[in-house]
């Protein structure tokens, strides 16, 4: 057994932290969620040469062939510095998703992921339907005419092309087009956690045959896979917040004095966060078997990553709540980065199925 | 033992029910039952409103143009107001300086301040709190020197609310170095428009601009606005402090929160929902009684004190967790929260009206168990005053 990152992972950990603390401090972050994009063209040109972008595409489409653990390792760090890149939309939910399917076209597309040349995004959910992603309403007739809505598109707004998932003759369908084709209108805000996220609506969009990314329980085990995949990124994410939370409140509590001491003496105090210092430690176990689950790509990877995406779901809003608590009116000043946990956390438990949801499906 | 109001009681209930009903200002109403943010001069409507009834004055004494309730009436009072949806009275006017004005100050300034106070002509703000005390409050920097007729006022305050609205603020200010650090603070009525002030907003993480930043940079305050005596003004804070004791928990806004997510919850046939709003219905009962036996403790001539921490405790958890079950129910749609700015010249994504509201909601009420001394401060004084330890 040996539960220690290795050397590489250790060092592309580094470069990420490395990365975070020289070119993406709070105020750039506030000026990529402020700006008309909502993502750092230069920050994106630069993931990609570091090779970032092509880091989780297998070798045969052009990729470095890393695995969960090091989209892990990203996601924990991007975590800490509350990135707000839409990395997820593009690299995570439609990259990896073209990457394992059998699409004629994929290797061209996910090298021009790799590159940062293009933004593509999934719509997978819909309203009313909940966690359920595999009903979904939107439906391509037999003319390969599309209809419906998609809602939540993580990035939608600079996607150049969409993965839509629709029903065609009661067969579940993954297909794939230009997000400027006639009868798409794309409807765009920004989430409670500063991420631009769309609403896409399909009007008698004409879709033609070689759109069709997968079908049937093949396009089913990819969704399934990809956002099993997903939820383990946001996850690390989640990890990588708890493990700030509780640090930058012991540094708060230190630095602040009242009634003549730093707070961080008062024991109450000192109890709430060595609560919190638990909780990301329990997390992070949790995550570690997780993505390992995910890297062997076993049977019981849902349930794994179920088991900490609830856990997560819980204690990580309830260690962001305890550092916007332990901060006083600090922490709820918008120009501090803790209360941004707080809704970083929010967003992570709301995405993909809160922790009720997953706690269930890990009982199934 | 009769848990049951008095007949005088539910008359006066029925009377609260129906101003709310026919007098409680219809566009306030519009926007308070739909969730949208009330402006300055909605705010003034409604406790105008309130004036014109004579209920401004809700717990003054009669002699000063109060109502003269009894704690059971103004407990119903406040009761009925949040299950209507109103927004919480604005307390710094009526129930914070209002007191201190009518117990320690001249009748030169009761004259001038209380009939403004009671129509709701000026509107005031607190300034207690600075950068460097917050919860050590008596340690409190900001300087007034006397010169002559004024006191020359330099220093800061924070987290001030709603001063950008405010004509005037009352300030603990430091008049003496000397001895131990309570010793020392005075209580000034400054006027808002005094040269040498300057307001800047601190913008929340819900996105809104309530709270603010006040400097004072020579202000001249005339020595007619220092209430009470040079050097005692911790013991009129301390004296205000119990004066809000009650209202605290925020009652009838929960009892209101809590039948509205229990009607969404009934539609989304979610069963741990469904338990969570259980639980929170019973700890709401909880509180609620907690808050009677209180109340009938001092009608009864008894003197609940540091008790009432409780209701503060419990009160300001319920209303986090009430929005959170909000959030809770709103699901993936949860990740929707515009700002106070709305959704601009896009238009409003679908998924249901409660998820940007109960987030709203979630994120700004994290401030509760922050202010009004914090529920850790809380706990420290039912552990000293009622545990005895
Ligand atoms: C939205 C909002 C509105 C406000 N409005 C006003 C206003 O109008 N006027 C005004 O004067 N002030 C106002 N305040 C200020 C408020 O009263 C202070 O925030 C509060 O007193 C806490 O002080 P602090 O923020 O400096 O936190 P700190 O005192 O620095 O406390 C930080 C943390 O340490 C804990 N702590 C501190 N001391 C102890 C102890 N001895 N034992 C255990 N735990 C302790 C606190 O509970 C808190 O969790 C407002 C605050 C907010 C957030």
């Amino acid at each position: 057994m040996n539960l220690d990152y290795n050397e590489e992972q250790i060092m592309l950990r580094e470069q990420i932290q490395k990365f975070c603390e020289s070119e993406y401090d709070f105020y750039k972050r506030e000026e990529v969620i402020k700006s008309d994009k909502h993502f750092d063209v230069e920050v994106w040109k630069l993931f990609a040469d570091q090779g970032w972008l092509s880091m989780p595409f297998s070798e045969e489409s052009g990729g470095l062939g890393f695995g969960p653990i090091e989209l892990s390792i990203l996601f924990e760090e991007f975590g800490k510095a509350l990135v707000i890149e839409p990395y997820l939309a593009t690299v995570v939910l439609s990259g990896t998703l073209l990457d394992k399917s059998t699409y004629a076209e994929k290797i061209d597309l996910i090298d021009k992921i790799s590159s940062g040349d293009m933004h593509i995004s999934l719509g997978y959910a819909e309203a009313d339907k909940g966690y359920d992603y595999l009903s979904p309403s939107t439906s391509l007739d037999s003319d390969n005419i599309l209809n419906g809505t998609k809602t939540l598109v993580l990035n939608g707004s600079n996607a150049k092309k969409l993965i839509i998932s629709c029903m065609k003759n009661n067969e579940f369908n993954l297909i794939i087009l230009d997000s400027d084709t006639d009868g798409v209108s794309i409807n765009s805000f920004l989430t409670v956690d500063g991420q631009s996220c769309s609403e896409i609506s399909f009007e008698n969009v004409v879709v033609n045959d070689v759109n069709i990314v997968a079908s049937g329980d093949e396009a089913i085990n990819l969704l399934n896979e990809t956002i099993n995949l997903a939820v383990l990124c946001v996850s690390a994410e989640a990890v990588g917040c708890m493990e700030s939370c509780y640090f930058k409140t012991l540094e708060y509590t230190k630095g602040r004095e009242q009634f003549g001491q730093p707070i961080s003496n008062f024991q109450v105090l000192q109890h709430r966060m060595v609560d919190m210092f638990i909780e990301s430690e329990l997390a992070k176990s949790l995550l570690i078997k997780a993505m390992l689950e995910v890297n062997d790509n076993s049977e019981d990877m849902y349930r794994h990553v179920s088991a900490l995406k609830s856990y997560i779901g819980k204690s990580g809003k309830l260690s962001a709540k305890e550092a916007v608590q332990l901060h006083g009116g600090m922490g709820v000043s918008e120009e501090m980065m803790i209360g941004h946990y707080l809704k970083k956390m929010i967003s992570i438990d709301a995405l993909f199925g809160n922790a009720d949801y997953h706690l269930k499906k890990f009982a199934s | 033992m009769d848990i049951n109001f008095s007949k005088e009681d539910i008359a006066f209930r029925q009377e609260v029910k129906d101003w709310l009903a026919n007098d409680y200002p219809k566009h306030v109403k519009e926007k308070t039952d739909n969730g949208i943010a009330l402006t300055k001069q909605d705010m003034i409507d409604f406790h105008k409103a309130l004036s014109k009834k004579g209920w401004m004055g809700y717990n003054w004494p009669v002699e000063y143009g109060g109502t003269g309730w009894s704690s059971t009436q103004l407990y119903i009072f406040n009761k009925e107001f949040g299950l209507a949806g109103c927004p919480p009275l604005l307390a710094f006017g009526v129930s914070m300086v209002a007191p201190v004005i009518w117990t320690f100050g001249n009748d030169e300034q009761k004259n001038r301040f209380l009939p403004d106070i009671l129509e709701f002509n000026t509107w005031w703000c607190q300034g207690y709190s600075e950068p460097g005390s917050g919860s050590d409050l008596a340690s409190l920097k900001t300087k007034a020197v006397r010169d002559g007729d004024n006191y020359i006022v330099n220093g800061s305050k924070t987290w001030t609310t709603l001063a950008q609205n405010a004509d005037w603020i009352f300030c603990l200010v430091r008049t003496d170095n000397s001895g131990i650090k309570q010793e020392g603070i005075s209580f000034l009525l400054i006027d808002m428009k005094t040269p040498g002030i300057e307001v800047k907003p601190i913008i929340t993480i819900d996105g809104e601009h309530e709270v603010n930043s006040v400097f004072f940079t020579d202000v001249k305050v005339p020595v007619e606005n220092l209430v009470g005596e040079e050097g005692k003004g911790w013991t009129y804070a301390k004296f205000l402090l119990a004066h809000e004791r009650f209202g605290i928990a925020g009652l009838g806004a929960s009892l209101r929160s809590l039948n509205r997510l229990k009607n969404i919850i009934s539609k989304l046939n979610n069963p741990d929902l469904e338990r969570k709003a259980n639980e929170l219905e019973v700890s709401l009962s909880a509180i609620e009684i907690t808050e009677l036996r209180l109340l009938s403790a001092l009608e009864n001539g008894g003197h609940p004190g540091a008790e009432s921490s409780i209701l503060k405790i419990k009160g300001t958890e319920m209303q986090q967790n009430l929005s959170e079950l909000f959030v809770e129910a709103a699901g993936e749609y949860a990740l929707m929260y515009p700002g106070p700015h709305g959704y601009g010249s896009n238009d409003k994504p679908s998924g249901p009206d409660y998820a940007a509201e109960g987030l709203s909601s979630f994120l700004n009420l994290r401030k509760t168990s922050i202010y009004g001394g914090s529920n850790e401060i809380q706990k420290n004084i039912l552990a000293k005053f009622v545990l005895g330890v």
